[in-house]
């Protein structure tokens, strides 16, 4: 068994890149960009497994491993089909607000071509700005925390909620995740929300639609100066692109 | 002992050396039905388990699996590619070819072994069963060593995207190519210095590459390429799995702007950078997108330094390199590289 554990991760690997690209999802861990190469090569990859099922090697090269190997090859074995049997019944996710914590919301810039600037935002039509996301308005909401930039503006944005650690009792975050290569580099942002006892009718991680328009925050507790005041906010189902790019 | 018995009693030992052709031909295609069978059985139970919503898991158990399986992911074809080169290189380009196509003098030809990035445009993930095939064919441990730390960063994908990424701003690009080329020089020459290359191997690794040439016994190039294949990703896998695991466990475990806050100091700025880099294991060919955000508030020499160590020097990377270096040999790399780059980084902070 010992000298079939590769070619058995490989599979379990390969199996589940091809059957999240049929459906859809291979962009919950990895950027649009690399959907093609990664299944050429995980196409590569089954024929190799097909291959080595169908031409067994008569010899085996492999030196009977020592006692201490062994502990520790098993030891990396049984972790490795931990993750296997994960990678195989779990059902895929997109990575929720327990991350989020971890990395603080709009904290890194945004390089050229993410988010809108605002020089752009001048000569922006009202449509246009509804159409807006998340990482639009928080990426405007970095730049300037002119009232007047933001006034009379219509807000329609679609993301998960996240609680605003300052002032969970009435502010919480419409947010989303950005990824430049794979769901490792996530960034959090989102545009805040002031929504008191919000807790009542949504629940942390529940994908919601906000619209409405930015005021001045009425929080005393929160660091944003300004917040989105809602007009209508409705729970929806998570959309097939959860990260934004 | 016990493993001749074994030999013994295992019935595809016996069909290698001579018997019926029939029967063997009939237990090959009866293996490629078990492979087919259970490469169909793991697409159906995926697609059933997909729609249980009660096999998922709690937020940060959940949050982890997804990091882990991100990496895993991203690099998988990397790895895939690796190990086509790796067995292009052991099993299909004559002998002699890239030996005699290289300098003699070392000094020159661990110069040159620094650019073959230039033509085989693998990250570093996948450089790890290439190295070894190289090492296979008669490289010294310490021209693959030289390979190892120059590929990734020398190669068009890496340059390209990191000029996509910072132009020519600050001597980032210029920092990051003649940084990585000397590192992977110095580090070659360093090693090179050592009077028993073959105590910086694992004493598995280093048996595979003292196997005599002929060790295929009149195998077919098919059978000696799939026989590689199962055995390289035997060793890579796993040590992709436990990277990924450790990453990610990492990950979901640490606050990222605990690393952040110690911005803008020159010093402190590297350090925090080269422990970014350390933690986050995220390929050389995409790295510079990675850290572009980074860049208004860590000094360009930072920068430099995440791009030279990072595809060097990572927890993947290190459980990869595991597979084929010792322990001692890892550890005095890392403290070197780490030494080097930082010493790059504050170069660049210095004149930019």
């Amino acid at each position: 068994m010992q000298r079939w554990r590769g070619v058995v991760l490989m599979t379990v690997v390969v199996v589940a890149t091809v059957w999240l690209a049929l459906t859809n999802q291979l962009i919950l861990y990895i950027h649009p960009r690399y959907v093609v190469f990664t299944v050429i090569m995980a196409a590569v990859g089954l024929v190799f497994v097909v291959a080595s099922a169908f031409l067994r090697e008569p010899h085996d090269h492999d030196e009977p491993p020592t006692r201490w190997q062994n502990t520790l090859s098993v030891t990396a074995a049984a972790l490795s089909l931990a993750i296997a049997v994960g990678i195989i019944v779990v059902p895929p996710a997109t990575l929720s607000s327990a991350t989020l914590d971890q990395r603080a919301m709009n904290a890194t810039g945004l390089s050229e071509g993410q988010g809108q600037t605002v020089g752009q935002a001048a000569t922006t039509s009202d449509a246009a700005f509804a159409r807006f996301t998340v990482l639009d308005w928080s990426s405007l909401l970095r730049q300037s925390s002119e009232l007047s930039l933001y006034e009379g503006k219509p807000v329609d944005v679609v993301g998960f909620v996240s609680a605003d650690p300052d002032d969970p009792q009435n502010m919480f975050y419409v947010s989303r995740f950005i990824i430049t290569c794979c769901a490792v580099d996530a960034q959090p942002v989102g545009v805040p929300v002031y929504s008191p006892d919000w807790q009542q009718t949504l629940e942390i991680d529940d994908w919601v639609r906000v619209t409405g328009g930015f005021d001045a925050n009425p929080s005393e507790q929160s660091t944003e100066s300004i917040a989105l005041l809602p007009d209508e906010t409705t729970v929806v189902e998570q959309p097939g692109e959860p990260y934004l790019y | 002992m016990t493993s001749q018995l074994q030999d013994r009693r295992d019935p595809d030992t016996e069909a290698g050396h001579g018997h019926p052709e029939r029967r063997s031909r009939t237990r090959q295609f009866a293996w490629l039905a078990v492979g087919l069978v259970g490469i169909t059985a793991l697409f159906v139970v995926r697609a059933i388990t997909a729609e249980q919503s009660g096999l998922s898991l709690p937020g940060q158990a959940q949050d982890f699996l997804t990091l882990s399986i991100s990496v895993i992911v991203e690099s998988m074809p990397f790895v895939i590619l690796g190990i086509v080169l790796s067995i292009a290189v052991q099993v299909w380009v004559p002998d002699t070819w890239i030996m005699r196509v290289l300098p003699k003098n070392p000094f020159l030809r661990r110069a040159a072994i620094s650019f073959i990035g230039v033509f085989l445009p693998v990250c570093e993930c996948g450089n790890v069963p290439l190295a070894r095939g190289l090492m296979v064919k008669g490289f010294t441990v310490s021209e693959s060593m030289t390979f190892l730390l120059a590929a990734p960063i020398i190669n068009p994908i890496t340059i390209i995207t990191t000029h996509q990424a910072f132009g020519w701003d600050n001597g980032i690009l210029v920092g990051r190519i003649v940084g990585g080329f000397v590192i992977a020089n110095l580090i070659g020459w360093l090693f090179s210095r050592h009077p028993d290359q073959d105590s910086l191997l694992t004493d598995r690794f280093a048996a595979e590459c003292r196997v005599p040439e002929n060790h295929g016994h009149g195998d077919s190039r098919w059978q000696q390429s799939v026989a590689l294949f199962r055995r390289e990703s035997s060793v890579i896998l796993p040590a992709l799995f436990i990277g990924a695991v450790a990453a990610g466990a990492i990950q979901s475990l640490v606050p990222r702007q605990v690393l952040v806050s110690l911005g803008s100091n020159p010093l402190w700025s590297i350090l925090a950078m080269m422990v970014l880099a350390f933690v986050i294991s995220v390929c050389s060919n995409v790295d510079a997108f990675f850290i572009l955000p980074f860049a208004s508030t860590f000094m360009p020499g930072s920068i430099v330094t995440f791009l030279v160590f990072g595809p060097i020097i990572d927890i993947k990377m290190l459980a990869l390199l595991r597979t084929t270096f010792t322990v001692r040999t890892l550890v005095q790399l890392t403290a070197v590289v780490a030494l080097l780059a930082a010493l790059v980084g504050l170069v660049v902070n210095y004149v930019a």
